[in-house]
């Protein structure tokens, strides 16, 4: 359904993306991981022929996105990261318009068959200003899929949208990846992990690691704690938690701290022994999951097979 | 196809949005206190009315009402996003370059329609002389096809609705006053280039006197299909960066 060999962008001389090639089938949700700035959005750019490659090729359905520009076009539904309005439209004429710029065959039909669908019928005669965030959201949704594309690009989905809608808007996803190639880009490991059949990790313009997200999973091999100790001031907590063994270092996260095994030993036993023969009260202990940076590290330090200072840890979720 | 679908879009956003009927009505209370005072003068001094004497009036107020209808066109699909929607959609930049430059060409088209009222109640006074009056509409016509061949050009340069706009009435103002400017230049060479470029010097000495000339016909059709040809590069060149 998608197909990329060695799509390449220059902007000027700063090269966006290098030489990135993959695939995706249909019934696939595939998703490009990656920082702001890696390259996803301009990727997306070149597959849905919004903008072409300086070098390499890709192709949409067996349909190369520039000779045959036009026919791969018509099989893309594409929602960029802010969603693209008309906002003195009425939310049903602007799923029209595209419905028929696309040559919808039963437009009214088609239209209201999807507003349905993505609940924003009944606003269907309300201009497009109007429209809450999250519906603009499942607006642009709507208008991606109206002429029914069998691959569907989606640019950071679910950026800037209220939890309930984060929700909504993966489910949704989900269910179009039965029957669709899906292409989504997202910062979120969790997402990635939560949604995608495959996951493309980004950075620099280059695919640096890809897998199911179990396998990217196992990349982080997280030796990470995270602690929390009530009874005692920092300062003895620190000196407690230094002092144990097999500990390489302790930084303050939050409330709590974070504490990173010199070997690959779980050392949740011996903290949480150590804790109560101490007599300081354990109110936190759990294995430290691997965020999006740590992966990116270890993807990195993989590809380089170099020895790294350890990742800094940041978000936890 | 997507020319037509374009076209039906901006067709239609010109009618439901109340600025434009703002501009329709400032249109007619203009065109047509003007006319109520040619009409009491010509009565007075019994001079012959100029059945050109409206579609004038059009040439220099479009001047200012073109760089308002075309501001939006492409600046603002820019600025929502929507332009890449659009050139990610199974249409040629051509086609929607040309759905735009109809739509706006289109809602001119009905402002000066709306100004035959004055042509009807003139016929009920005076027999003007209906090739005079024929020839100055497809005059002033092809004059503001021109006139929104130029402000879409500089819709498509920015985002910024009011930059096009400042920009499309500059250029406007100079193309209008060039006509001018040519007559009091004593240099003919300069004259002559000055209104050869100049819009209003190939309405004034030609249409609005009831001479059809063919080269200027040419001429405003050649200046809309080349500042068309820009736009559609303009736009194109959003792919680029």
């Amino acid at each position: 359904m998608i197909e990329a060999k060695k799509l390449t962008r220059y902007y000027g001389d700063f090269l966006a993306v290098d030489h990135l090639s993959f695939s995706a089938k249909c019934g696939e949700i595939v998703g490009l991981l990656g920082p702001n700035g890696a390259g996803k959005t301009t990727t997306m750019r070149m597959l849905t022929g919004f903008m072409p490659p300086s070098e390499g090729s890709a192709a949409i359905d067996g349909h190369d996105v520039i000779s045959e520009s036009l026919e791969a076009r018509r099989r893309v539904g594409y929602l960029p990261e802010r969603v693209p309005i008309y906002p003195d439209m009425t939310v049903r004429g602007y799923v029209q318009f595209w419905a028929r710029l696309r040559g919808v065959r039963d437009v009214e039909r088609q239209t209201d068959l999807i507003l349905k669908r993505f609940s924003l019928y009944d606003r269907r005669s309300k201009l497009v200003r109007q429209l809450s965030k999250g519906m603009r959201q499942r607006l642009g949704l709507a208008q991606a899929l109206v002429h029914n594309p069998p691959v569907i690009i989606l640019d950071e989905p679910t950026i800037g949208i209220d939890p309930q809608q984060v929700i909504e808007v993966r489910q949704i996803v989900r269910e179009l990846g039965r029957d669709h190639c899906v292409l989504l880009s997202t910062h979120i490991l969790s997402e990635a992990e939560d949604i995608c059949d495959r996951v493309l990790i980004v950075d620099q313009g280059k695919i640096v690691a890809q897998g199911t997200p179990a396998e990217l999973q196992k990349l982080i091999r997280s030796n990470t704690y995270y602690v929390q100790i009530g009874g005692a001031s920092e300062k003895d907590i620190r000196i407690f938690l230094k002092g144990l063994n097999g500990v390489q270092s302790v930084t303050r996260d939050g409330s709590g701290y974070l504490v990173q095994a010199s070997g690959d030993n779980d050392l949740r036993a011996d903290i949480s022994g150590a804790t109560l023969k101490s007599g300081y009260t354990l109110l936190e202990l759990r294995q430290a999951r691997g965020s999006l940076e740590e992966v990116f590290l270890e993807a990195v330090r993989t590809d380089e097979s170099s020895q790294q200072p350890a990742p800094e840890h940041k978000k936890k979720r | 196809m997507g020319t037509l679908t374009i076209f039906r879009r901006e067709v239609a956003q010109y009618f439901i949005s109340p600025f434009a009927y703002l501009i329709g009505a400032g249109f007619l209370l203009f065109t047509g206190i003007l006319f109520a005072r040619d009409f009491q003068t010509a009565a007075y001094q019994t001079v012959p009315i100029n059945p050109a004497f409206i579609p004038s009036v059009i040439s220099f107020i479009t001047v200012f009402f073109a760089p308002l209808l075309t501001m939006r066109l492409l600046a603002e699909e820019r600025r929502e996003g929507t332009l890449e929607l659009l050139l990610t959609s199974p249409t040629s930049e051509a086609g929607i370059v040309f759905g735009k430059f109809l739509g706006a060409w289109f809602y001119y088209s009905v402002l000066l329609a709306l100004t035959f009222v004055y042509q009807i109640i003139l016929l009920t006074y005076v027999t003007p002389d209906p090739g005079h009056t024929a020839l100055a509409y497809i005059g002033i016509w092809l004059y503001g096809g021109a006139m929104i061949a130029v402000g879409m050009l500089f819709s498509a340069l920015t985002e910024n609705q009011i930059v096009a706009a400042f920009f499309s009435l500059i250029t406007l103002l100079i193309l209008w006053i060039g006509d001018a400017a040519g007559e009091i230049i004593g240099n003919i060479e300069v004259a002559r280039l000055l209104r050869g470029l100049s819009l209003q010097a190939h309405f004034s000495s030609s249409f609005a006197v009831g001479l059809f000339k063919a080269e200027d016909v040419a001429f405003f059709a050649g200046i809309i299909v080349i500042l068309l040809y820009l736009t559609i590069r303009i736009v194109e060149s959003n792919r680029w960066h």
